[in-house]
C-alpha cells in the first residue's frame, strides 16, 4: 500500500489532485491557496473544527465552486461535472438520511443512481461490508448515529468507487465500530482506492493514515508522513505550570537545566518552557528532591489542538 | 430511475406534516360547498360555483398555497437538511433528479385541489352545468404544472422560496394584478381562469377570465417551459454546505 502527498508539481494523473484552491464566503476565507495530490492509500485531513476541512472535501467532492484554484479527479475537474461521480463515493458528516426508507432501500437507491447492472446484489454487498445486515429491514429514521453512518457508507461504496471521500466518518461510531471500519478503509485501501477523510482527533488520524494534511485556518500547515508530523508537534516547546512548596526557589534550580530555556510568572504562577518534555519530566522530580521542595501542580498550559496546529502553523 | 425518484419523492412530500394541513384546506373547501348546498342562498349553483367556491377560493387560496407547499419544499428541504447530496453526488444527468421533482409535487397538487374542486364541485353546482366542474379541474391541473414549476425555481435561487412564493401569489396576483390590468397576463392565477374558462364551454366568461383558453394554454407552457430549463440550469451549479 504506498499513499504519495504532494505540493507540486499536480500531475493529470494524480487519484485526487487540488491546485492553489481557495474558498471565501463573502469576507471569511474558508479555504486558502492549498495545493495538493494524492494517489492510492488513506489520507486524513486533521485540523480543528472549522479549520475549513469540510469545505475542501466538498469542493473535491464537486459539491462547492472553488472562489479561486481547482480541484480535480482523475485529471477530471470536479465542479460541475457529474460524471465523475462513477469514480467518487462521498460520506458527508450530516447524519440525515432519508427516515421512511430502510437501510437496504437507501443503499439500492445509491445502487439504481448509479445505474449498477445488479442492484440488489450490490446494495448487500455494501451492506455486508459496513456490517448491518441485521439491521438492514428497518427503517433508517430509528437508527442510531453510528448505524446512519454505516449506512450512509454502504451507499457510498455500492458502486465500487476508486476514490473515497468522508467528511468526519467516525463521529457517533462505537469504538468497535470504529474499529472495524478503520479495517474496511484499510483493506479498500490494500486494493488500490484513494481515501480521504477528515477529522479532528488526532489519534483517529493517527491510527488510520498513513499521511496527513494539517489544516488550519483555511491552510494548509503541515502535510506528509503522519509519524514526521507527530514528531513536530511532540518536539515543539511545551510550556508548564508549576504550584509547588517554593515555586521561586524550585524556578531558579530548573532554569540551569539545559531541558528548560526560559521560565516566566503568569498570573502569579510560575510557567516553565522546555524543548525536552521528556528530558524535562526525568528532571524536574530530582532538582524538586535535592531543593526539598514538594511538587503540588505542575500541568501543560498549551495540549489543546489549536495550540499545537498553530505551531505548527508559525514554523 | 425516473420513476424510482418520483416514488422516493411521493413517499417524502405525503410524509410532511404540512401535507395534512394541506388535506385539511381541500376537506375544508369540500365543506364550504356543502354548507352552501343546506343553506338557502339566493345566488344560483353556476354562478356560485365559478365565482364564489372556484374564482374566490380553489384557484385564489388552495391552489397556488398547495403548489407553494409542494413546490418549495420538494428541492428546498433537501438542500436545507442535506438529503441532496445522496442525489447530486451521482452519475446523473441534472435534469433526471430535477424531473421528478417537478413531477412528483405537480401530482400531489393536481390530485389534492383537482380532488376537492371536483368533489365540492358537484356538490355545489345540483343540477346546473357540470362543464363548469371539468372546466375548472383542467384548468387547476395545467395551472398547477406551471406554480410547481414557478416554486421550485424559486427553491433553487433563494433560501426564503415560501416568502417570496407568498408575496408572488397575494401581492403580484392578488393585490396588483387587480389593480393593473396588464399585469394579468404574468400571473399563473388568470391563465388557470382562462383555460377553465375555455373548457367549460357554453357558459361564456364562467370564470370572469382575461384571456382566451388558447393564449392561457400558451403561457402555461411558456412559463412552466422557462421555469424548468433555468431550474436545470441552476441545479447544475447549485452548491451544497455542510450546516455553517
Amino acid at each position: 500500500m504506498t499513499a504519495t502527498v504532494a505540493e507540486a508539481p499536480v500531475t493529470t494523473t494524480d487519484a485526487v489532485s487540488v491546485e492553489s484552491i481557495s474558498r471565501w464566503y463573502g469576507n471569511v476565507v474558508a479555504v486558502n491557496e492549498i495545493s495538493f495530490a494524492l494517489g492510492p492509500g488513506i489520507t486524513g485531513l486533521l485540523g480543528p473544527n472549522g479549520a475549513g476541512k469540510s469545505t475542501l472535501l466538498h469542493m473535491l467532492a464537486g459539491l462547492l465552486r472553488p472562489s479561486a484554484g481547482r480541484a480535480t479527479i482523475l485529471g477530471e475537474s470536479t465542479w460541475a461535472n457529474p460524471k465523475i461521480y462513477k469514480h467518487i463515493g462521498f460520506v458527508p458528516e450530516r447524519e440525515t438520511v432519508y427516515p421512511f426508507l430502510t437501510g437496504l432501500d437507501f443503499v439500492k437507491l445509491s445502487a439504481r443512481m448509479h445505474n449498477l447492472p445488479d442492484v440488489d446484489a450490490a446494495a448487500l454487498r455494501a451492506i455486508e461490508r459496513v456490517e448491518m445486515t441485521d439491521a438492514m429491514g428497518r427503517a433508517t429514521g430509528g437508527y442510531s448515529k453510528g448505524m446512519k453512518q454505516r449506512v450512509k457508507i454502504a451507499a457510498a461504496i455500492v458502486h465500487e468507487p476508486s476514490i473515497l471521500l468522508l467528511d468526519e466518518p467516525f463521529n457517533g461510531a462505537d469504538p468497535r465500530q470504529r474499529l472495524r471500519m478503520m479495517d474496511m478503509l484499510r483493506e479498500m485501501a490494500a486494493n488500490g482506492a484513494t481515501i480521504v477523510f477528515s477529522s479532528h482527533i488526532l489519534e483517529e488520524v493517527e491510527r488510520l493514515a498513513e499521511n496527513v494534511l494539517v489544516i488550519v485556518s483555511g491552510r494548509l500547515a503541515a502535510s506528509g508522513d503522519f509519524h514526521a508530523i507527530r514528531r513536530l508537534m511532540t518536539d515543539r516547546p511545551h510550556s508548564i505550570m508549576l504550584r509547588s512548596s517554593d515555586d521561586r526557589r524550585f524556578a531558579s534550580a530548573l532554569i540551569g537545566q539545559p531541558a528548560v530555556f526560559g521560565v516566566e510568572i503568569v498570573d502569579g504562577h510560575v510557567v516553565l518552557h522546555t524543548s525536552d518534555l521528556e528530558a524535562f519530566a526525568l528532571v524536574a522530580p530530582r532538582i524538586a528532591k535535592e531543593q526539598s521542595v514538594t511538587i503540588y501542580e505542575m500541568a501543560p498550559t498549551d495540549e489543546s489542538l489549536e495550540s499545537v496546529f498553530s505551531y505548527l502553523v508559525r514554523r | 430511475m425516473i420513476g424510482f425518484l418520483l416514488s422516493l419523492t411521493v413517499r417524502q412530500q405525503v410524509l410532511r406534516k404540512s401535507t395534512l394541513l394541506l388535506i385539511g384546506l381541500g376537506l375544508l373547501v369540500v365543506l364550504v360547498a356543502f354548507v352552501y348546498r343546506i343553506s338557502d342562498s339566493s345566488m344560483e349553483p353556476d354562478e356560485w360555483t365559478t365565482k364564489v367556491l372556484y374564482g374566490g377560493l380553489v384557484v385564489t387560496a388552495m391552489l397556488p398555497l398547495t403548489a407553494l407547499m409542494f413546490g418549495t419544499s420538494v428541492l428546498g428541504d433537501e438542500l436545507e437538511d442535506g438529503t441532496a447530496v445522496y442525489l447530486l453526488t451521482k452519475p446523473l444527468p441534472r435534469w433526471q433528479i430535477l424531473l421528478p421533482k417537478i413531477v412528483a409535487p405537480w401530482l400531489l397538487t393536481s390530485a389534492l385541489v383537482g380532488g376537492a374542486a371536483l368533489i365540492s364541485g358537484f356538490i355545489a353546482i345540483q343540477d346546473g352545468d357540470t362543464g363548469v366542474v371539468i372546466g375548472a379541474v383542467v384548468g387547476l391541473v395545467a395551472g398547477a404544472l406551471a406554480y410547481i414549476a414557478l416554486f421550485v425555481l424559486l427553491s433553487l435561487l433563494t433560501n426564503h422560496a415560501l416568502i417570496v412564493g407568498l408575496l408572488y401569489v397575494f401581492i403580484w396576483e392578488g393585490a396588483l394584478a387587480g389593480v393593473f390590468e396588464g399585469i394579468r397576463y404574468i400571473s399563473i392565477r388568470h391563465y388557470t381562469l382562462g383555460l377553465s374558462d375555455a373548457i367549460a364551454g357554453n357558459i361564456p366568461d364562467t370564470f370572469n377570465a382575461y384571456m382566451s383558453g388558447s393564449t392561457a394554454l400558451i403561457l402555461i407552457a411558456i412559463v412552466t417551459a422557462t421555469c424548468v430549463l433555468w431550474a436545470n440550469q441552476r441545479l447544475q451549479l447549485i452548491e451544497v454546505r455542510e450546516r455553517p
